[in-house]
């Protein structure tokens, strides 16, 4: 175990040993690993130690037989080595053998190769002896001579033959004896074979007998410190047993000895008990003697106590039947009454349920009604409407028609006086006959806010600011609301009046001023389309579209309105530079001040409206932009109210129409013809039928000459057609000739 | 008994005929009689019902009861338990005798399995058993009964595997070239295939003349004899096998033939260059071989050259080994090569001819080499030249651990390099110089190496002639790295 983590810890301590803490999670977990096993180790150690203290005969014992056992091993490896060494002792000698022989062998086949070789040079060379010899031999011519080179030949080839038989005798007596060795070899390698195979099984046999021997011993080792072991565990077995034996008969005793002192100790307890008992005996028989004295004593009482109770109880009875009867009296009466209190409730609910159904119903009337007069008023309103316009169309034709009249009678008029009376004739100047509609009374007209803004804005741009040009602009003002109505100007006439009181004193560049601020601070109540759409426009026109729409949110419809706002907003300047010296005097009043304010406004309003006009125009620097808000915002509290509830519908104007002036109009109409003419025109008439009778009568005569002379042509005609008619010819006297001869 | 024998049975025996009576049979060639058995035995089985004998016995009874018209038998000694077998059983028998015909073991229930297992032929084809039967039982008992008890672990602890196995070799080893019909082993193969792992072959035969057809196979000695010299037709060509044999791992080969004694005769050694072709193409096939061996074969430099091409391009190879051959320099260099551009892991070119030279070029690969754990160079001639050269590419190498070079032609001078390499190399556990002369100067120097060397475990000096008592101080050290090895582990 320790061998095995030991290359792990050396490979740890390497590099840095892992901590716990460290990131990857690798690292931590071989640092656990680490921790166990360092733990692991030094528990082994400790156990370790112990056993070291505890048992070391036995440590001594087991390396006894570790001893033995490593002793038969050395042994068993000697003897194997030795067994093999010796096995192949042979192969070793036969290699050695073949080594040899193949040295010799290649030393042998040098040698004979040498030979072999020296050999083939000297034959050679006594062959061409021999071949030399043949030349001479053929240059001899005796026959003598001749045989015996030939013989002396035939020896030379005879020798040289023998000395190759020779090496081939030589050569084939090697070759046997090689083949005897051969054969000798191979006797050999069995015998070695054998040889190898005796000692391969002697070996075995050894080593088979060797490893048994070494078994037993080893056994008989193990055995013998089995028994040892077990003869040292059997005596300290023995020796506890003592030990506990002993230690048992001790605690007999003692237990004994502790049985009968307790029987002891119970004895004396027993007897004190006793004594005891007895004496609380004697006391408790006194006490209850004179607790039985006692209980006689509460009987008597008992007795007496129970006997006026019994008359107190019969006494009670009575009274409870007495109150049972009025009990059941009450009972009936009570539900008498609940009976009538039921009944009238039950009125009560119905006359509940009556009282919702009315009311219900007169509710449902009343929207009814409500309705009803709802419908009855459009329905007026529509009629209004359409009497207006039948009323209008009416109005118009007959304007019409008796326009047509007057001109008729107006031209007559012309004619008369020119053809008939030779007269210059001046036509009468008639403002009624330009207009057309029913005529609309001027002093309810108002000026409308527009123009006002307009008028004061072109004004301003115009203006220097000096008096003279304040009055043109106001002439102007008056011109241009007036152009619509020129011929209606006497009927006007208290229209200035009015618009002069309405519009004192504020003067048109002040007017511009607030105007402008107005124009600037008051963008959000114009809708953001307007505004997108005015940004094309001219800036000018811009901030007049801006200022009636403005106008249009705040609810200022007519030029009295305007200036009520202008004033308006001055005096709240005004107001509010009191306020702020009020409230420099005295900060603590400033709200009551400001409650005030607005219920002070009208007076103020009134008090200060004799401040004179040019003292504001040019002392006073006009509001505060951001004051604007405010002052709107109270002035619309102040005028918007009462606005609201005058109701203005368009159609009212014709119902409140005044027909005082129609009858001047038709009578203006009536007469165009003067009185004096009239007379003249009769006059004129009854002249005039005179001469028309005169003209009848000439007529007349006219007609008859007419018809005269007609005749004459007709009869003239006939008597030409008589003349020159062919029977004539046929006369002997033709007329012709007669009336020749008659003229003649 | 008879009256109180339980009726329900067979209400229940007829049910199943009635309801299964044209049960499909499931192959064409199987009896009548295994038909309807089989249907029986499915009955039984699907309805857990044990034909009891005494059920069986009632018709008996009902035959003798008409016979002698009594009521109750109260005796009969001719009664055996033990007479009539369960109806089960029965089948299971049939099964098992018409197990060639008709295999059934996967449907059974695995009692029955077992028991049919248990009673299979072991004389079974194996075109039958090898795909069907998964159990080691069965497997361990034919391979029991064929090849006598062999060490199952070689095989993977697979009964089967062992079996085939070995059924493979044997049909390779007695594999007679133009006389035995290649088809006997083609045709088999699909039932090898899944399972073979190793092809351990310690014999192929030459081709036989026709003079020495007569002759049987069991007496293979006499093969050789009068054998012409030239031998158009090479051996087994693997060719047609291995690359059929997928998962095949390992491949061991001896061309030669085993046991021929007295009747040596070369030709029956003969690794001709069509083997060596037909060889190196069918290796070229077998993309999973992890260990070649190719012993007493005769391969020379150009046998060596042309495989060492193949396995540069092979994938999975390594384990190297072509011992006892004549493989001379230039083979070597062809074996550096390979060590540097392949992942082998063993090599071992025990019994060559190898030079001083060639040494070199597997010195100068095993310097760069980073595979290579195991080299065997043993009884080979590479000579100082070749030691110093080991050992100086042992200096650099840090992956080899077991080296033998023993019976070498070493002396001192290598003696002096080894010293140096014991000093600095750490990974070398293993290290056998036998049979070399390296005299008692190189036999101080070793121990001087030794003396700061502390992962050696094995050290082979025998014959070496280096004095006792070098050998003593290095058997002493040997001995501590020893324990100090097998207490780390612990």
């Amino acid at each position: 175990m320790s061998r095995s983590n030991s290359p792990l810890e050396n490979g740890v301590e390497e590099n840095a040993p892992p901590s716990l803490e460290s990131e990857i999670q690798e690292e931590r977990i071989a640092a656990r690993r680490l921790r166990i096993a360092a733990r692991v180790q030094a528990r082994k150690r400790e156990t370790e130690e112990q056993n070291d203290t505890h048992h070391p005969v036995v440590t001594k014992e087991l390396s006894r037989s570790q001893k033995q056992r490593e002793q038969s091993r050395r042994r068993l490896n000697k003897l194997q080595s030795d067994g093999t060494e010796l096995v192949t002792n042979i192969q070793v000698a036969v290699d050695a053998r073949e080594s040899q022989r193949r040295t010799e062998e290649a030393e042998a086949k040098r040698q004979r190769t040498e030979k072999l070789e020296n050999e083939a040079k000297t034959s050679l060379e006594k062959f061409e002896d021999i071949r030399k010899k043949w030349a001479s031999a053929k240059a001899k011519e005796i026959p003598q001579d001749l045989s015996d080179a030939l013989n002396m030949q035939q020896r030379h080839c005879a020798q040289l033959i023998e000395e190759k038989n020779k090496i081939i005798n030589e050569l084939q007596q090697e070759l046997k004896v090689q083949d005897d060795r051969y054969v000798k070899d191979l006797k050999r390698q069995a015998e070695d074979v054998d040889l190898m195979i005796e000692r391969m099984e002697e070996q075995i046999k050894n080593l088979m007998k060797c490893y048994r021997e070494e078994l037993t011993q080893i056994e008989k080792a193990f055995e013998l410190e089995r028994r040892e072991l077990l003869h040292s565990n059997y005596k300290k077995w023995e020796q506890t047993m003592e030990h506990r034996r002993e230690k048992e008969m001790e605690y007999l005793t003692m237990r004994m000895k502790q049985v009968e002192d307790q029987a002891q100790q119970l004895q004396q307890l027993r007897v004190q008990d006793a004594e005891e008992y007895n004496m609380i005996k004697i006391k408790l028989e006194t006490d209850v003697q004179i607790l039985e004295q006692q209980l006689q004593h509460m009987k008597a009482t008992f007795q007496l106590n129970q006997e006026k109770l019994e008359y107190n109880f019969q006494v009670l009875k009575k009274r409870d039947e007495e109150n049972t009867i009025t009990k059941s009296q009450q009972k009936r009466r009570i539900t008498r009454l609940q009976d009538v209190l039921n009944n009238l409730r039950i009125k009560l609910q119905k006359q509940e349920k009556q009282f919702k159904e009315e009311s219900h119903s007169l509710s449902e009337d009343c929207k009814r009604i409500m309705k009803q007069y709802q419908d009855m008023q459009k329905k007026m309103m529509y009629f209004a409407s359409i009497d207006a316009k039948r009323f209008h169309e009416m109005w118009i034709m007959n304007e019409e028609e008796i326009k047509g009249l007057v001109k008729k009678a107006l031209d007559a008029n012309l004619i008369i006086h020119e053809q008939q009376l030779g007269m210059t004739y001046v036509r009468p100047n008639l403002p009624f006959m330009r207009s057309t509609g029913p005529i609309i009374p001027q002093h309810t007209k108002k000026k409308l806010t527009e123009e006002l803004a307009k008028q004061f804005l072109t004004a301003g741009q115009k203006i220097t600011g000096d008096e003279e040009g304040v009055e043109e602009s106001m002439s102007a003002g008056a011109q241009g609301e007036s152009h619509q109505s020129r011929e209606q100007g006497q009927l006007e006439a208290t229209y200035p009046e009015n618009a002069d009181n309405l519009l004192p004193q504020i003067s048109p560049k002040t007017m511009k001023k607030l105007l402008e601020i107005m124009c600037d601070e008051c963008d959000f109540l114009v809708e953001s389309k307007l505004l997108k759409l005015f940004s094309t426009l001219e800036k000018h026109e811009q901030s007049l579209m801006k200022l009636d729409s403005i106008f249009m949110a705040l609810g200022v419809e007519n030029e009295a309105d305007v200036y009520k706002l202008a004033d308006f907003l001055i005096k709240y300047r005004e107001q509010q530079i009191a306020e702020n010296k009020r409230e420099d005097e005295e900060d603590g009043k400033i709200n009551k001040a400001k409650s005030q304010s607005h219920v002070s406004i009208c007076s103020e309003e009134a008090a200060e409206g004799s401040l004179s006009m040019s003292e504001r125009s040019t002392t006073t620097d006009l509001i505060h932009p951001n004051d604007v808000l405010k002052a709107l915002k109270a002035y619309t509290e102040h005028y918007c109210k009462p606005r609201d509830k005058h109701p203005l519908p368009s159609f009212i104007n014709y119902e409140e129409r005044n027909d005082s002036e129609d009858a001047a109009f038709w009578e203006a109409m009536a007469n165009v013809i003067p009185e004096s003419t009239q007379r003249v025109w009769s006059a004129l008439e009854t002249e005039l039928e005179k001469y028309y009778k005169i003209l009848t009568e000439r007529s007349d005569l006219i007609t008859e000459t007419e018809g005269l002379k007609q005749q004459n042509t007709e009869l003239r005609m006939l008597l030409h057609q008589y003349i020159n008619s062919r029977v004539n010819a046929e006369l002997e006297i033709p007329p012709t000739q007669v009336m020749q001869i008659d003229q003649r | 008994m008879l009256a109180t024998l339980p009726s329900p049975p067979s209400r229940l025996y007829f049910l199943p005929l009635l309801l299964y009576p044209e049960k499909p049979e499931t192959t064409g060639t199987m009896g009548a009689s295994t038909a309807s058995l089989l249907s029986l035995y499915f009955m039984s089985s699907s309805f857990y019902f044990k034909m009891s004998p005494s059920f069986l016995l009632v018709n008996s009874q009902k035959e003798t009861y008409k016979r002698k018209m009594r009521r109750i038998i109260a005796e009969d000694p001719d009664w055996s338990l033990a007479i009539v077998p369960y109806l089960r059983i029965i089948c299971l028998q049939h099964i098992i005798d018409n197990f060639e015909r008709n295999p059934i073991v996967d449907e059974l229930p695995p009692t029955d399995k077992v028991k049919v297992l248990e009673k299979l032929s072991t004389k079974l084809p194996i075109s039958v058993t090898a795909n069907l039967i998964s159990d080691e039982g069965y497997w361990r008992r034919c391979s029991v009964e064929r090849w006598g008890r062999r060490d199952v672990s070689y095989y993977g602890n697979s009964w089967r595997r062992m079996f085939l196995e070995c059924h493979l070799e044997s049909a390779i080893e007695l594999f007679i070239p133009n006389t035995t019909d290649p088809n006997v082993i083609l045709d088999m193969v699909p039932f090898y295939k899944n399972y073979v792992k190793k092809i351990s072959v310690s014999q192929l035969l030459p081709p036989v003349k026709s003079s020495e057809n007569r002759q049987k196979e069991d007496t293979l000695l006499a093969v050789g004899d009068g054998a012409s010299e030239e031998l158009s037709v090479g051996h087994f060509d693997f060719g047609m096998l291995l690359d059929k044999m997928t998962e095949l791992e390992e491949l061991h080969l001896v061309y030669g033939v085993r046991g021929c004694r007295m009747n040596f005769e070369w030709s029956l050694f003969e690794f001709t260059d069509q083997d060596c072709h037909s060889l190196a193409k069918a290796l070229k096939s077998c993309k999973h071989l992890k260990v070649f061996r190719l012993h007493q074969s005769k391969v020379n430099d150009e046998n060596v050259q042309t495989l060492c091409s193949i396995f540069l391009e092979h994938p999975s190879l390594r384990e190297l080994d072509f011992s006892h051959n004549i493989i001379g320099d230039r083979g070597a260099r062809a074996i550096g090569k390979l060590m540097s551009n392949s992942k082998l892991e063993v090599l071992s070119l025990y019994d060559n001819k190898i030079k001083g030279h060639g040494a070199q070029a597997i010195a100068y690969a095993l310097s760069r080499n980073e595979n290579l754990t195991t080299l065997n160079l043993r009884l080979n001639r590479i000579g100082d030249e070749g030691g110093q050269c080991v050992a100086n590419a042992l200096l650099k190498n840090s992956t080899l651990i077991n080296l033998h070079l023993g019976s070498n032609e070493l002396t001192e001078p290598t003696a002096n390099f080894l010293s140096r390499v014991l000093m600095q190399n750490k990974s070398l556990k293993s290290i056998n110089i036998s049979c070399n002369r390296l005299g008692p100067d190189g036999g101080k120097q070793l121990q001087e190496g030794m003396a700061h060397n502390s992962s050696l475990v094995e050290f082979d000096l025998r014959l070496t002639e280096v004095g006792q008592e070098s050998e003593y101080f290095i058997s002493q050290i040997l001995q501590r790295n020893k324990e100090t090895a097998h207490r780390t582990p612990l």
